[in-house]
């Protein structure tokens, strides 16, 4: 697993997908939270964040996670998860961030769900 | 903060608020808002929120948020409204306790002073409301990351309880441990029988797999939070802060170890490894232990059932080496019995009825057991029926069939073997024996020969010679070539059969058949119920 985790990301209409690679950590949190609020500021309306390649998430990844996601909810977006390992599924459950983000097995079910329009 | 309660004060506050009042009830991340209010309240070109959270002071914003730098702000904080080099400074105070503080540049100063009080008290309240609420958010963080932790302990039980593969055991015990204690960095180092097994690192190898096996850990592991400047037992130099090491140990070895290093903190720091820390990661070691020894249970498990299956083919191909028929020689009784051991042995004896009708025979012991002693009676085998009608002499055999062991055995291991090439018309008895027990020639008379050995077992010394005797058995004569598991045999009080008892039941009124079926059954019945470990053969050859 490399030492530094990269964001990759794509805009897709009103979305954006992000692709973490490696230890989601403060750099790496950090580094999902530019890539995220840069996609917000340019008007993205929700994001979906895929994990597949990320094995491990510390307690200041995830609040990092928490603070996006709080961003997201400010601006009345919404935020998917998909790719996540048994044991980072479990995690953001217990840590709350499955409360207000859905958690997906595949992209395409959390392109699909975020996708659709939002009700009042 | 008493609150202020004038009429002059209330007016005030009903102005102030007709101004801010909806920038602080509108959208947004309440520092914001309230830097906003701020700067309209007071009339700055540039007003900046310093927050407290737990023990240091955050700036706020957009562009420069994150940690002060030393002497951003003033130390120590005077209680009011305070100017330091033409920048304003206003505490956000709430019962007794700065909150806040507001940087606030190009302020109408006395128009500052005079909303000082208010502001203070409006902002204070809601900065310490905002405090507030994020203690206590960050109080149900803690409590669900120490759910987190024994939910963890929980699942890393269940599945590796379950898990036999060593390597996905390893990278499950890495990654949560670097995950729970918040770590930059970890490695793990598992040990198989003191040499390396396996090795898996993230964020950098922490660990010198060949020095850790004698590092000197405590069993609730070792917590360095000291500079790590100096080369350490187990430790590679330089590449980390701070670090926290325990053993994977089970009562009677070391098993690896688990370090991580460097833990971090959400502005950067590395923060010093707790005990809770060290408690945590001693559990995941005890508990990757007893994964650790399951899975080596079960490997060895297979790896015994292996090797029992490759013994018992050895066994058999050993079993259809040995001779299924006696030849019928004329002029001559014989009879042969070989009895293996669980374990594949390395006894072999064989009969060649030739022309003239003579007999050559041979009984050998191949050193050592298992499939490497089976070998080598196979390669003997093949030897000695390779040679037997090429070889001049006895002793010429005997040269030709160690130097193809000396060439095309595969392991270094050597037999002892008794040779003989035996003529019925005149008895006479040709033999080499290569470092094998003294057979025992029997006479018509009742007195004992021991047919001593004429040179060193084969296979053991390149260029090696052996000297051929002579002797003639006489009608009425019995030669006993036997290997040590008949006259070694033990019984409980660790006592040999020995050869007086063998001599005795050479017993000349009974048929060759007969001795040696009452050898084998007197054996039997001296080691009665002590295991043997090595196999029994014995040749009786009878000119009668």
């Amino acid at each position: 697993m490399s030492e530094t985790c990269k964001v990759s990301s794509e805009r897709r209409g009103d979305v954006a997908i992000l692709w973490t690679d490696g230890y989601i950590n403060n750099q790496g949190g950090e580094e999902i939270a530019r890539e995220a609020y840069t996609h917000l500021d340019q008007g993205v309306r929700a994001l979906v964040l895929n994990l597949e390649k990320t094995r491990i998430v510390n307690s200041i990844g995830i609040s990092i996670l928490i603070e996006v996601l709080e961003k997201v909810m400010d601006k009345k977006g919404a935020l998917a998860f998909c790719g996540l390992t048994p044991t980072i599924d479990k995690t953001f459950r217990i840590m709350g961030l499955a409360q207000y983000a859905e958690i997906f097995p595949s992209q395409e079910d959390a392109l699909r769900s975020v996708s659709k329009p939002q009700t009042a | 903060m008493i609150p202020p309660a004038s009429a002059t004060s209330a007016a005030l506050l009903e102005e102030l608020w007709k101004r801010i009042g909806a920038v602080l009830e509108g959208e947004g991340p309440l520092p914001s808002r309230i830097t906003e209010a701020a700067v309209v309240a007071m009339g700055a070109r540039e007003v900046t929120l310093y927050l407290r959270e737990r023990e240091a002071w955050v700036r706020t914003g957009e562009k420069l948020a994150g940690c002060v730098e030393p002497g951003e702000i003033p130390e120590p904080l005077p209680a009011g409204l305070f100017v330091r080099e033409g920048e304003l400074w206003m505490p956000l105070c709430a019962d007794g306790e700065t909150h806040g503080l507001l940087r606030v540049l190009d302020a109408p100063l006395e128009q500052s002073r005079e909303h000082a009080g208010l502001l203070g008290f409006l902002f204070g309240s809601l900065v310490a409301a905002h405090r507030l609420g994020r203690q206590v958010r960050d109080a149900e963080f803690e409590l669900k990351a120490r759910l987190l932790e024994l939910e963890s302990l929980y699942d890393l039980g269940l599945s590796l309880g379950g898990q036999l593969d060593l390597s996905t055991l390893a990278d499950e015990v890495l990654f949560r441990s670097i995950s729970l204690t918040d770590a930059g960095k970890g490695s793990l180092v598992l040990y198989d029988k003191n040499e390396v097994l396996l090795e898996r690192s993230v964020g950098g190898e922490l660990l010198v797999a060949r020095d850790c096996l004698a590092w000197e850990l405590p069993e609730g592991g070792l917590i360095n939070n000291g500079v790590c400047d100096s080369p350490t037992d187990g430790m590679r130099d330089g590449t980390c802060q701070k670090y926290l090491a325990v053993p994977i140990s089970v009562p009677d070895r070391r098993l690896g170890v688990l370090a991580v290093a460097d833990k971090e903190s959400r502005d950067g720091r590395v923060l010093d490894f707790t005990p809770t820390d060290a408690r945590l990661l001693s559990l995941f070691a005890n508990q990757a232990a007893a994964a650790i020894q399951t899975a080596r249970l079960h490997r060895d498990a297979i790896e015994k059932e292996r090797i029992e299956r490759d013994l018992e083919l050895a066994a058999t191909i050993q079993r259809q080496i040995l001779p299924r028929d006696l030849p019928v020689v004329p002029g001559l009784e014989i009879a042969a019995r070989n009895r293996p051991t669980r374990q594949v042995g390395g006894d072999y004896f064989d009969l060649f009825p030739l022309s003239g009708g003579r007999l050559a025979f041979l009984v050998a012991d191949v050193s050592g057991k298992g499939v490497a002693a089976a070998l080598l009676v196979s390669t003997v085998h093949a030897a000695v029926h390779l040679q037997i009608d090429d070889a001049k002499t006895v002793a010429d055999l005997v040269a030709r069939i160690d130097r193809h062991l000396q060439r095309y055995a595969a392991t270094r291991k050597f037999l002892t073997a008794f040779f003989g090439l035996l003529e019925p018309d005149n008895g006479t008895l040709r033999y080499v024996s290569a470092g094998h027990n003294p057979a025992l020639l029997k006479r018509a008379s009742g007195e004992i020969e021991q047919l001593k050995a004429t040179g060193v077992p084969l296979g053991m010394f390149p260029h090696s010679s052996w000297k051929e005797e002579t002797v003639t058995l006489e009608r009425g004569d019995l030669l006993c070539v036997y290997t040590d598991g008949v006259s070694e045999a033990l019984d409980a009080a660790d006592e040999e059969f020995g050869l007086d008892r063998l001599a005795r039941l050479l017993i000349p009124a009974a048929t060759t058949e007969e001795i040696c079926r009452s050898v084998f059954d007197a054996v039997e019945n001296f080691a009665a119920d002590v295991p043997q470990y090595d196999d029994q053969t014995l040749l009786l050859v009878r000119r009668p």
